[in-house]
């Protein structure tokens, strides 16, 4: 056993390049998603009916769709269109197009919620339109919704394990490499699963954060 | 009633309301109401509750667009573009409102900023004026309430009477030709009424021209140039608070005091 | 896209359901145990459960299955892909699960509890007398909605070689050279099973999440 894990160890260089992309990938994937929901949102709220239904067939479509599946449709589906992308921006546009539709329902829900009297304040002082949600819808949403976000990036993180399939060098991708040269599995996929509860608890002592400030904001 | 059919003399007043009407639904809540403010002048509207006193405020920003009536700002057409036909388009709304500072019966603080973005928020990103300035001004008028020492705090973190006097100060920093009053001490507790009406007291001292809404009868008579009744949507009486708390002319208003003022 | 190929997805759609509820019938219970553990403070016990949660929670599913799947004969056990993926499947809805039936533990009215106790009930039966019967009624729109993600979750059992729904699809676009129609036809499947979740989530949502939360 602890030849396995001197094994692992040799190749932590590996297993941190895997890190790396995972991280960059739930990052990234977040930032594109929270922006992108921030619009859907909008459609979502929008007072014509026929806006607001497509934004909601959008999102209930990608809510009952796995994200395997819907990676597989964008790895084998964008060249089809024209487009072809590696693996890795593949999974990137497959985590957007998945988590802008949860991004888009959980800001919806906080918006909906929200008190009317501080947009009442902010209509009566002349904000309107786009300069009224910017600043004053969006930022009271970002700090309710921030817990549910701080769970969906946890989401993203582990949904990028599924992008070992389609080869793109992740964590897992890169644990399962180094567990078949070596044959050393136990400690390879434990060694991943660790670094998977570090980078998750992170994000968990950053909800925490967030949420102490929102408390105070409210 | 003062006759508003006759050409304004010199200036024409700050609010000009002439015949407002407002249903919803079947529910008639304005019939025909007509009224000014003047400039400097302290209007205090009274009636029982659902007489229409906070719609009427309401009218006045079109938060509440009227059905049929006329509402002039400083002798400029609220609502509608010069011509008095075509409506006020989304930015012109806002352009107009800015120009009227409301202080609400629950604040309506935004609660994500601290009190002196609260106050700063407007001047700098709907009237786009300089930053500095508007942050000196600020400043100034929360010493003026009482809360220089509350600038850097949220909302969340103050008593009733504190977020409303961050409320007014918030309306002043739109150095605003008209300040709306909705009912401003109405969510307080009572003995946090006083530090409230205080501040009103002053501004009205000052000369900044108020239309407020308010059961408080102690400000109606003692800082109030004009009293309005409302009841059922109409106009009951306008009068000087001294003669309309000893002398009221209508049957209607005596009433009103029997219930509000000597019970 | 041909008939038998049309038959592989379904019975990939059935291999889906099978493990799925397979998982749901051992995990639900397990995520209860943990849960009580948590909840009534069983020294070691808690702390190892809240490590447990933590851990598990933190785990891909993809990765869990390939790690039980591959280490197992390391420590002598050599179990086949199906029970992997059912262990797999498990550990993975079981943490998700005793944090459902541990929301409605913690909120559940403490002055119930000194009343079953003040007539004589002992800790096990008020257990099941008194907070059961509601516990269940509130946690079900939860465990509706843990199980609607656990079928969207379940591709991950693909990597240690069960033929699911998913991998029956990339399995006839790779003869076909038509990737897309079975996984189109995949979509639609998928939709089906989640959809026909969704509705029973908002049943019991009706039904008991109210009852549940006012109880």
């Amino acid at each position: 056993m602890i030849r396995e894990f001197a094994i692992v160890w040799a190749n932590s260089g590996q297993l941190l390049n895997g890190l790396l992309n995972t991280a960059g990938l739930a990052v990234l994937g977040m930032i594109l998603s929270v922006l992108l929901g921030s619009l859907l949102a909008v459609l979502l709220m929008a007072r014509s009916r026929p806006v607001s239904l497509s934004a909601q067939a959008f999102v209930d479509l990608f809510r009952c769709v796995p994200f395997l599946l819907l990676a597989y449709l964008v790895y084998f589906g964008l060249p089809s269109l024209g487009l072809n992308f590696d693996n890795w921006t593949s999974g990137l546009v497959a985590i957007v197009f998945y988590n802008t539709a949860y991004m888009a329902e959980i800001l919806r829900g906080v918006w909906r919620g929200l008190p009317r009297d501080g947009i009442e304040a902010a209509t009566a002082f002349g904000f309107q339109g786009w300069r009224l949600f910017l600043r004053i819808i969006l930022p009271q949403v970002f700090l309710i919704a921030a817990p549910m976000m701080g769970n969906q990036m946890i989401q993203i993180i582990k949904d990028t394990a599924f992008l070992s399939i389609i080869a793109v060098p992740e964590l897992t991708h890169v644990a399962s490499g180094i567990q078949s040269q070596y044959y050393v599995p136990f400690a390879a996929f434990l060694a991943a699963v660790l670094l998977y509860w570090m980078i998750c608890s992170l994000v968990e002592a950053g909800v925490f954060a967030v949420e102490r400030l929102a408390r105070e904001r409210r | 009633m003062p006759d508003t059919s006759m050409p304004p003399a010199v200036a024409p007043p700050v609010l000009e309301i002439r015949g407002l009407t407002k249903s919803f639904g079947t529910n008639i809540v304005l019939d025909g109401v007509s009224m000014q403010v003047g400039k400097g002048q302290t209007v205090c509207l009274l009636g029982p509750s659902g007489s229409g006193k906070s719609t009427l405020l309401r009218c006045v920003n079109w938060l509440e667009p009227p059905d049929q009536g006329r509402i002039l700002l400083s002798g400029k057409l609220m609502g509608f573009r010069d011509g008095g036909v075509v409506p006020m388009n989304g930015m012109e709304l806002a352009r107009a409102r800015s120009r009227i500072g409301m202080v609400f019966q629950h604040f309506n603080l935004w609660p994500h900023l601290t009190v002196l973005q609260n106050l700063i928020e407007a001047p700098i990103h709907v009237q786009g004026r300089q930053r500095d300035e508007v942050i000196g001004e600020a400043e100034v008028l929360l010493d003026r309430v009482g809360l220089a020492d509350k600038k850097n705090a949220f909302p969340a973190h103050l008593s009733g009477g504190q977020k409303q006097r961050v409320g007014i100060a918030r309306a002043l920093a739109m150095r605003p030709e008209l300040l709306l009053f909705d009912e401003p001490t109405s969510a307080l507790d009572p003995e946090l009424v006083g530090e409230v009406v205080a501040v009103m007291k002053i501004l009205a001292e000052e000369g900044s021209t108020m239309l407020v809404v308010t059961h408080e009868m102690g400000f109606a008579r003692e800082a109030a140039d004009e009293v309005v009744l409302l009841d059922l949507g109409r106009v009951v009486e306008i009068a000087r608070p001294t003669e309309f708390f000893t002398k009221p002319k209508t049957e209607r208003a005596r009433q009103f005091l029997q219930r509000y003022v000597h019970a | 896209m041909t008939a038998a190929a049309f038959m592989t997805l379904l019975q990939g759609a059935g291999v889906t359901l099978a493990v799925s509820f397979a998982g749901i019938l051992l995990g639900v219970p397990i995520g209860l145990g943990i849960a009580l553990v948590r909840w009534g403070e069983v020294p070691v016990l808690r702390r190892v459960a809240a490590v447990y949660v933590s851990l598990i929670r933190s785990t891909p599913l993809v990765t869990l299955c390939l790690l039980i799947f591959f280490a197992s004969p390391s420590i002598g056990i050599d179990i086949g892909p199906v029970s992997a993926a059912v262990l797999a499947m498990t550990l993975n809805t079981s943490a998700f699960n005793s944090e459902v039936w541990r929301g409605g533990l913690v909120s559940f009215p403490k002055d119930q509890l000194e009343a079953a106790r003040s007539f004589g009930m002992r800790p096990s039966g008020a257990f099941r007398r008194i907070v059961f019967p509601q516990l269940w009624r509130s946690a079900l729109p939860g465990l509706v909605n843990e199980m609607t993600l656990l079928i969207k979750g379940s591709p991950a059992i693909a990597v240690v070689g069960i033929v699911e729904v998913t991998r029956a699809a990339v399995r006839i676009g790779a003869t076909t050279y038509e990737p897309l129609p079975p996984f189109l036809v995949a979509t639609v499947l998928y939709i089906a099973l989640v959809f026909g979740f969704v509705c029973l989530q908002r049943v019991s949502e009706r039904t008991y999440g109210r009852a549940g939360a006012s109880a």
